[in-house]
């Protein structure tokens, strides 16, 4: 599932990128921060996020306590409909990836989340390879079993996207210009492939 | 016709960049939609989407109650339109109320159904579409002219003046740099609105979600960032359960823009967080506005409620031979198309669609590509039927269907006259090539044939019989064999002798009556139907015809016309059981062809009906494959020639235009013969490639091409 994912979520503009664990995660965000040369990011309060910003600002890529300094870029967790306007970056969690059609799939209900993911030209996304499924089908059961609703699920496929200009597809419109997708393996477990 | 219907065609047929888009857009249109359907049942996909929407119209009512339970329960507030009038009205008051300066809204058809822009913006209320093409439609000030893209008919330097107009500086015409104008220039926009207005593609009853199937990411902006958002949907939107989102998310973008998936799908129900500009949370709004505007009277409607099951995908536009040449904005309203011109009649009025159903083909294309199973020239032709039932038929035509069409002698008798009175006008070969005046739009870029001097229901009785004949097949002449390509007639009845059966030819009958039923007529028509019925009587063991227009009205149109007709119903459905076309006829009994064509090169033209309606398109190949021609295939094979019967009549421009992409097609392959089994297309292409000067090629039916 793990390659039907991949080529999918490719041909739609995404990059994918495979962690062993939340370490390597850090690792890729850290890579990705440092070729997109942002300034200023801003993410998504949920527990991955957090993990991996912790690690980053260990190992000195993000300044502590989101100050900018020593020309390390600044990371906000709060204040974001302020801050994710002018924000390079946005960094939230996403519950599922899709195979079959290269897609996330995740319960934006929290204003953050949905902010970190419109507003900044990239949006990095980090999803549990746990979280891989075959068909939106079953991304909307996993969401909507069991009675439960979510207030506002969303699928992303690839980066914002246009045609409507003779036709001729360009990349990043309204939302981000640049998706990338760090599927994250449990430390220990394999994910599911 | 409506004032301005004709103008607006031939405006749109000289507007060079639309045809060019629409064109280019068609071809790519259908390889790129193929591929995303791969791995894909696309016939199982589109029963599944029928049978969920049909449902859903057929229990609107309940559905409507269960959703506003549902979205009341989540916390929206939910209002119900009976009109347009009531939608705008609610809509208005609430941004008044709210003290709402200025709107976003996400890309909707059904605000456009209400013509809501115009009434915010004369409550003083600023409104902004974000959709990229919806914008640049808004801020030229036209109209869309496509479903799913909007300004297709507009060049990228057009797009730069409006841009540069409304900025205020001098743009290039890049496209990335228009894009990013349109993010920089809407996003201030989003982040000051107070009010954000969106559609919704699916809208569920179980548990009061909207789904938003988007790809710019303005829909998602639109749901975001202002603190109210108002939903306008269509109570056509509904279904039952959550489960029925997935099949149509599996069809929508595939069908309408060759995607697995766009870039967004976004399900709501009802309101989430929401913030002030200065990052406070506050309370969110979010109002749902189900519109009816003539949707429960369409699901009353025996017929009309299929069209409830359109899930606005557009590909019936796509594939349409006619807007892919003409676009949308002669349909004059914001649904366009075929299924355009139903919802048309349903949300602005009968009248207001009654000049555009006869834009129509009837090629069927559109029927094999909906993915909610609609038949949409079969609505059209509802349609046509029901306003002429309003209006009566005009005199000319009324004695023509009523009068001429039955009466094979007085047919024939003004047939004749007319063949004699073209006389001085036949040129050498056969055709006419000009006609005295009025009749000119008819021979301008395609000659017609000379009627013929004896019709085969004078030579059918001489020809000659197997000596020990079998099987008794009647055969069914239909007009243009009858009376243009008799040569035809005489090809498929020395074919079938060859093959040991008996052919009779019932001289009663006329007519298939489908002209009659095209042109809105169903009473001449069924008439027609009966007398034919009749001429055939019952032992006969097939009916055979050369033409597939006829054996399509013959099999499928016979027992609906006779349906409530007491033993005629009977007798309809034996008679259609036993109608068969040429080609899988003679393929089926095992006809074998002389053979000794080898190396001819030949390309085949799939007759409208033959393909889609009878599923006919093998065995012909196969046929003439086997009497030794090089078949080459042509681009498009089974995109219409444009004959229409009378439509070439009607709309001979329209006709004319489609004709000349066939041509081109034709000639790419090289081929020396084009075969077709229909005569109506034989008389098309013919006359357009001997219009063409492409006289070289010759267009003859299947079974002429056989018995040589
Ligand atoms: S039947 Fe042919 S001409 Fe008529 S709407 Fe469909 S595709 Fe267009
Ligand atoms: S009628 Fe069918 S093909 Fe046309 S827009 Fe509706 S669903 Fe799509």
């Amino acid at each position: 599932m793990y390659g039907l994912f991949r080529e999918r979520a490719e041909a739609v503009s995404a990059r994918v990128i495979r962690a062993g664990g939340p370490g390597e995660a850090a690792g890729a965000l850290a890579g990705i921060i440092e070729e997109e040369k942002v300034k200023k990011i801003v993410a998504e309060p949920s527990g991955m996020v957090e993990r991996c910003v912790r690690i980053l600002e260990e190992r000195g890529v993000l300044a502590e306590g989101g100050q900018e300094g020593g020309g390390r870029p600044a990371l906000f967790f709060r204040d974001l409909r302020r801050q994710a306007g002018d924000a390079g970056l946005g960094i939230s969690e996403m519950a599922l990836a899709v195979a079959e059609t290269g897609s996330l799939a995740g319960d934006c209900t929290s204003m953050e989340s949905r902010l970190v993911s419109t507003l900044p030209p990239v949006h990095v996304a980090l999803v549990p390879s746990s979280g891989l499924v075959a068909t939106p089908g079953e991304a909307i059961e996993r969401f909507y079993g069991g009675g439960r609703t979510p207030g506002y699920l969303s699928f992303i496929s690839g980066p914002s996207r246009t045609a409507d200009i003779e036709r001729v597809l360009t990349i990043g419109v309204h939302g981000p210009e640049r998706l990338y997708i760090i599927l994250v393996d449990e430390e220990g477990g394999g994910g599911n492939d | 016709m409506t004032e301005g219907f004709r103008e607006r065609i031939a405006a749109a047929l000289d507007n060079q960049n639309l045809r060019r888009a629409l064109g280019n857009f068609a071809d790519a249109y259908l390889g790129a939609r193929e591929n995303a359907y791969q791995g894909k049942d696309f016939e199982a996909i589109r029963r599944k989407i029928a049978g969920i929407k049909k449902g859903a119209a057929e229990n609107m009512e309940e559905l409507a109650h269960r959703f506003t339970r549902a979205a009341e329960k989540a916390g929206a507030v939910v209002y119900r339109a009976s009109t347009p009038e009531e939608a705008r009205d609610y809509i208005k008051n609430l941004a008044q109320a709210r003290g709402v300066k200025s709107v976003v809204k996400s890309k909707s058809m059904v605000t456009e159904e209400i013509h809501l822009n115009r009434s915010l913006k004369e409550a003083g209320i600023e409104v902004r579409e974000t959709d990229l093409g919806e914008w640049i439609i808004q801020l030229s000030g036209q109209k869309p002219s496509h479903m799913v893209m909007p300004a297709i008919h507009m060049t990228r330097g057009e797009v730069a003046g409006v841009f540069s107009a409304e900025t205020g500086k001098e743009l290039s015409d890049e496209i990335p740099v228009l894009v990013k104008v349109a993010r920089e220039e809407l996003r201030q926009k989003f982040l000051a609105a107070g009010m954000g207005i969106s559609g919704a593609n699916i809208a569920v009853a179980e548990t009061g979600t909207i789904v938003m199937v988007t790809n710019e990411g303005n829909g998602r902006l639109t749901t975001t960032l202002p603190p109210l958002h108002v939903a306008v949907v269509g109570l056509d939107k509904l279904v039952s359960s959550i489960g029925d989102v997935a099949p149509i998310l599996e069809a929508l973008p595939r069908s309408a823009t060759a995607q697995h998936m766009t870039s967004y799908v976004t399900m709501i129900t009802g309101p989430v967080p929401a913030m002030d500009r200065a990052g406070n949370p506050v309370e969110k709004e979010m109002h749902i506005v189900l519109l009816d505007n003539g949707r429960t009277k369409m699901a009353s409607d025996p017929v009309f409620k299929e069209a409830l099951q359109c899930i606005r995908c557009a590909s019936c536009l796509n594939v349409c031979p006619v807007f892919q040449l003409v676009g949308g904005h002669v349909y004059g309203h914001v649904y366009t198309g075929g299924i355009g011109t139903i919802l048309t009649a349903f949300h602005h009025g009968l009248e207001k669609a009654e000049s555009i159903q006869s834009l129509c083909l009837g090629c069927e294309r559109c029927k094999a590509f909906c993915p909610a199973g609609i038949d949409i020239p079969a609505l059209i032709r509802e349609l046509r039927a029901r306003i002429t039932g309003r209006k009566g038929l005009p005199a000319g035509s009324r004695f023509l269907l009523e009068t001429v069409l039955p009466s094979r002698s007085l047919f024939h008798g003004l047939i004749k006259a007319a063949s004699a009175a073209q006389k001085p006008f036949v040129r050498e070969g056969g055709y006419v090539r000009h006609l005295p005046l009025f009749l000119a739009g008819l021979t301008r870029g395609r000659s017609l044939p000379a009627i013929a001097g004896r019709p085969f229901r004078d030579v059918a009785g001489s020809l000659p019989a197997p000596r020990n004949p079998g099987e008794r097949i009647g055969f069914f002449a239909g007009c243009l064999i009858d009376f243009v390509y008799p040569r035809i007639g005489e090809a498929v009845h020395k074919i079938l002798a060859g093959m040991g059966c008996r052919v009779v030819f019932p001289p009663g009958q006329t007519c298939c009556g489908l002209p009659a039923s095209y042109m809105g007529a169903p009473g001449p028509a069924a008439r027609i139907a009966r007398q034919n019925i009749a001429a055939f009587g019952e032992d006969c063991r097939y009916i055979l015809t050369a033409c597939p227009t006829c054996a399509t009205f013959l099999k499928r149109d016979y027992p609906r016309l006779l349906r409530e007709d007491g033993e005629w119903a009977g007798r309809a459905e034996r008679f259609a059981a036993r109608v068969v076309d040429f080609s899988s006829f003679v393929s089926r009994e095992g006809f074998r062809p002389a053979g000794g064509f080898a190396g001819t090169r030949i390309t085949y033209h799939d007759s409208c009906h033959l393909k889609r309606n009878l599923g006919v398109f093998r065995e012909p190949r196969e046929l003439l494959a086997g009497a030794g021609y090089d078949l080459v295939e042509m681009k498009w094979p089974d995109r219409c020639c444009g004959f229409g019967g009378s439509y070439s009549m009607r709309f001979p421009e329209v006709s004319r235009s489609i004709l000349e992409a066939k041509i081109k097609d034709i000639t790419e392959t090289g081929a020396r013969v084009v075969a077709t089994d229909c005569p109506g297309c034989l008389l098309q292409l013919a006359g357009g490639l001997d219009a063409g000067g492409r006289r070289e090629i010759r267009a003859a039916h299947t079974a002429e091409l056989l018995c040589e």
